[in-house]
């Protein structure tokens, strides 16, 4: 059995950022109404943006308001990067969160607790991380298992070992440099840690859109039958992913210490709740139909900033599970309606 | 000839209104006129073939009649005698005495034939969702339903072990009997069923069944639309013939008033010429002296799915047929020869290399100079939702590499110049797969392999669901590679085929390698060889066995 998720928008027939193809018979009509589809996000988020500003001039729409906003989302922008080699393999990983949240504790308790160096801490959390990918993947692969359970199921574990490391106590304390060099060192004004975010944005970017790998990751998605037909080796792509995907969940729970100075065994549901709307908010725009870096990116800080300004319009923090849920309906059921267009439209 | 003469159809049992009048239907997807103004009737009883080559508006006429597609104003649609109004709602076709089969049937594979049967009457909501299900006088009632259409069927069976054709005929009851239902809602009157390419998949001699169902059907007085590619279905059970092109109604004849040449070329136009199909028949025994190249691949007791113990040559330039009724093991063949089937032995020789096929896996085939074409195109042969020119290149992305950067715009611009060398139609390799015909994305599907420049092509039923005029056009593809030197292996049912294309035929029956066919080839003398040689083997099993 193959497990792939059900991808509600039909890719892009033009996955071309590198400029669009020569199509002479192609009425401009309907490129124009790809390119309508691509902006929507971005165009939105102007919107909000504007909206806020004028309801909250001095609060909201100030640049300290903003390069903390960036700084704050840098977590949830490295780790939903950490979503999309497995989402375009087709699977679904939920564990990421639990991931992020146990790295997060362990990097504290071998440096707090330990007297670990910070270091040698972070490698080890990393591998970790690494470990529990590989864990992820080589059961689904092994058993041809379907992701969805085994990764709720193991992102259970992760979470109670994040609880059980420390005692269910709080860790301070964890070595000031680590915090230097996510939160308090800036670079053209905003947080470090938000670079590293955009460095692995940048780099996801790279491997789903320019490389062989990234291809065939989509036809895996696709079609685990004519992938594994083409040749392709779709158990050890599917593997990568989830390897992958541990990784970089790990590099997030790292960055977490840095923003708060301390771990916090944690239960994650909210975050991976943003996390995945991002991810599906972000297969409407910039490459529709594609879980592409750029638009997952964007949608981080589109539903960061919205939740910002309605805190400062005076909502309370409960606002947040409210309105991240509200917005991976939404967003799916968008890219549902564009892929129906487009197979109306494409169908003779 | 006289190609749009309305002539009456012979047998049928007449009624004075149509089953369906429809005038004047017509849609466009953009710029492009998928289907210009066309008057179609059905009338009860009658059988009506609606033949044209993929992409000449068939399907787009069946998606308007089923609700899926939208026709433009100005069409009507009348259905026994009553306006109906279009855009027919999604879903609300059968209360308009519609009931469509369409190819891949929707059937649940995982549940029983009962459950399959009855699923229409479960679709009333409220209290009666609740209601309990006697399912012993279901059982009964399903059983009384295929008698009365003269069709075994076992209500308990679970469906997807059902044979192909067990489950065509499953699906056209269940349609059939949602007519009933509204013919008895309706003075027992009207009521049109379209099977669209409903033989596409059923092995030649079990096709008799189908139409066995569909006389049965036709004697009740529904109408019958019947969507296909099949000559030979057409000429069995149609009363007269639709045929379209370019969206365009180019024929409208009785079937027994035109010629097999006649059809096609209406369906085809121009572009195929007559002496084409006549002298390719003889094709096979002129090249088979041409033939007789290296032995490129050699196989030794292949075992593996249906196949028990396969062994032949196959040389380089050759067109090698393997001719086998359904379940023979053949079908089997193309997937373990190219390590695709789990559990499969035996040795295989290639120039270099060799080994046993347990080893053998798809990405290995590939580099050592193999290529697979299945029949299956949407499951194992390309991906709809991605781009023509991705399916097309998918396995050749590193050439497009620059810079360490994949440059899907380079690869699109090759694909452009692949589409205009295979004609693939639209030519624009930036839209999705599923914006082509069957027979365009087959072409796809061919020339990506052929971009691999194979040394041994494995081909499965490479022209299922294909129209006429593609269909002779891969014919010639494949020819010239094979003069080219490459060897092909081409596995099908189809026996006209078989005679047109191959150099060499084996036959195939219960599993092994029964014999070689001599030249000359024709459909007929494939066709009672193959059945010759599957009695013979069975008998031999008979006794061995004991």
């Amino acid at each position: 059995m193959t497990t792939n998720v059900d991808n509600p928008a039909e890719p892009g027939s033009a996955p071309n950022p590198a400029g669009a193809p020569s199509s002479g018979s192609r009425p401009s009509r309907i490129f124009n109404a790809r390119v309508a589809e691509a902006t929507m996000l971005p165009v939105a988020f102007v919107l909000v943006i504007a909206l806020f500003a004028i309801l909250r001039p001095d609060t909201f729409f100030q640049w300290s308001n903003f390069t903390s906003i960036f700084g704050l989302n840098s977590v949830e922008l490295v780790l939903v990067m950490a979503l999309l080699i497995p989402l375009t393999n087709g699977d679904l990983d939920l564990s990421v969160a639990e991931i992020s949240g146990m790295t997060s504790v362990l990097v504290g308790w071998l440096n707090v607790n330990h007297g670990w160096g910070i270091v040698p801490a972070i490698l080890v959390g990393i591998a970790v991380g690494i470990a529990c990918g590989a864990l992820n993947g080589a059961i689904v692969v092994k058993f041809d298992v379907n992701p969805f359970i085994v990764t709720l199921a193991t992102g259970s574990v992760f979470d109670g070992i994040a609880f059980w490391l420390p005692n269910q106590q709080t860790i301070p304390g964890i070595a000031p440099q680590l915090t230097q060099w996510t939160q308090l060192n800036h670079f053209l004004g905003i947080p470090l840690d938000f670079w590293y975010g955009i460095v692995i944005l940048l780099v996801m970017f790279y491997v789903l859109t320019f490389t062989p790998f990234g291809q065939r990751a989509l036809f895996i998605g696709q079609s685990r039958e004519v992938a594994r037909l083409s040749g392709f080796k779709v158990s050890s792509t599917r593997f990568w992913g989830f390897v992958v995907a541990g990784m970089i969940a790990a590099i997030s729970g790292v960055i977490n210490d840095g923003v708060l100075s301390s771990a916090t065994p944690q239960n994650q549901g909210t975050l991976l709740l943003s996390v995945y709307a991002a991810a599906f908010l972000g297969l409407t725009t910039i490459q529709p139909g594609r879980f592409n870096a750029v638009g997952a990116g964007i949608s981080v800080f589109f539903l960061a900033v919205a939740v910002n300004g309605m805190n400062l319009l005076g909502a309370q923090t409960y606002v947040q599970s409210l309105f991240y849920g509200i917005f991976l309906v939404v967003a799916v059921v968008l890219s549902r309606v564009i892929a129906r267009r487009r197979a109306a439209n494409a169908s003779g | 000839m006289s190609g749009t003469d309305q002539a009456a159809p012979a047998n049928a049992v007449r009624s004075e209104v149509p089953a369906l009048a429809a005038r004047g239907l017509a849609k466009s997807f953009g710029a492009f006129r998928a289907l210009k103004d066309v008057d179609l009737t059905v009338d009860a009883g009658e059988v009506v073939a609606l033949l044209g080559e993929n992409g000449s508006g068939k399907s787009t006429l069946v998606k308007i009649l089923s609700g899926y597609h939208e026709p433009e104003p100005g069409g009507s649609l009348q259905m026994n005698g009553l306006d109906v109004p279009l855009p027919v709602p999604l879903g609300e076709a059968r209360t308009i005495g519609l009931s469509f089969v369409y190819q891949d049937l929707g059937l649940a594979p995982n549940l029983q034939v009962v459950e399959n049967l009855f699923v229409g009457h479960r679709v009333g909501g409220g209290a009666g969702s609740f209601a309990r299900i006697r399912w012993g006088s279901e059982r009964e009632r399903a059983r009384e339903i295929f008698e009365s259409y003269g069709v075994k069927l076992d209500p308990n069976a679970q469906v997807g072990r059902l044979r192909p054709t067990s489950q065509a005929l499953l699906a056209i009851v269940r349609a059939a009997e949602e007519l009933r239902e509204y013919r008895s809602g309706h003075a027992h009157s009207g009521g049109v069923l379209v099977l669209d390419e409903p033989t596409v998949f059923l092995p030649e001699h079990e096709k008799v069944f189908l139409f066995d169902l569909v006389r049965r059907v036709v004697a009740d007085g529904i109408g019958v639309l019947f969507v296909s590619h099949d000559m030979t279905a057409v000429r069995e059970i149609a009363h007269r013939a639709v045929v379209l092109r370019d969206g365009a109604k180019v024929g409208d004849v009785a079937v027994s008033s035109a010629s097999d040449a006649d059809l096609i070329e209406m369906v085809s136009g121009h572009r195929l010429e007559r002496s084409v199909i006549e002298a390719a028949t003889t094709y096979g025994s002129e090249a088979a002296a041409q033939a007789g190249g290296e032995v490129v691949m050699s196989v030794k007791n292949a075992q593996g799915g249906r196949a028990r113990g396969v062994s032949f040559e196959l040389h380089a330039g050759e067109i090698l047929g393997i001719a086998g009724l359904l379940g023979a093991g053949s079908e089997d063949l193309p997937y373990l020869l190219f390590g695709d089937v789990p559990g499969g032995s035996g040795q295989l020789k290639l120039p270099d290399w060799s080994g046993d096929l347990t080893t053998l896996t798809p990405s290995r085939a590939i580099k050592l100079g193999m290529a697979l074409v299945p029949a299956d195109r949407k499951q194992h042969g390309a991906v709809a939702e991605l781009s023509v020119g991705l399916n097309m290149l998918s396995l050749s992305l590193q050439k497009f590499m620059r810079g360490g950067f994949l440059r899907l715009d380079r690869l699109i611009g090759t694909a452009n110049e692949r589409a205009e060398a295979y004609d693939v139609r639209p030519r624009n390799a930036a839209l999705n797969m599923a914006a082509l015909s069957g027979g365009n994305q087959q072409k796809v599907v061919l020339s990506r392999w052929l971009e691999q420049a194979p040394r041994v092509l494995l081909l499965h039923e490479p022209t299922q669901g294909v129209d006429v005029a593609t269909r002779h056009q891969i014919y010639e593809l494949m020819r010239e590679r094979a003069a080219e030197g490459v060897a092909i292996l081409w596995v099908t049912t189809d026996f006209d085929e078989l005679a047109t294309v191959a150099h060499r035929i084996l036959l195939c029956a219960h599993g092994a390698i029964a014999g070689t066919l001599a030249p000359p080839y024709t459909r007929d003398r494939i066709t009672s060889e193959v059945y010759s040689a599957t009695a013979r083997g069975a008998s031999r099993e008979v006794t061995t066995a004991s």
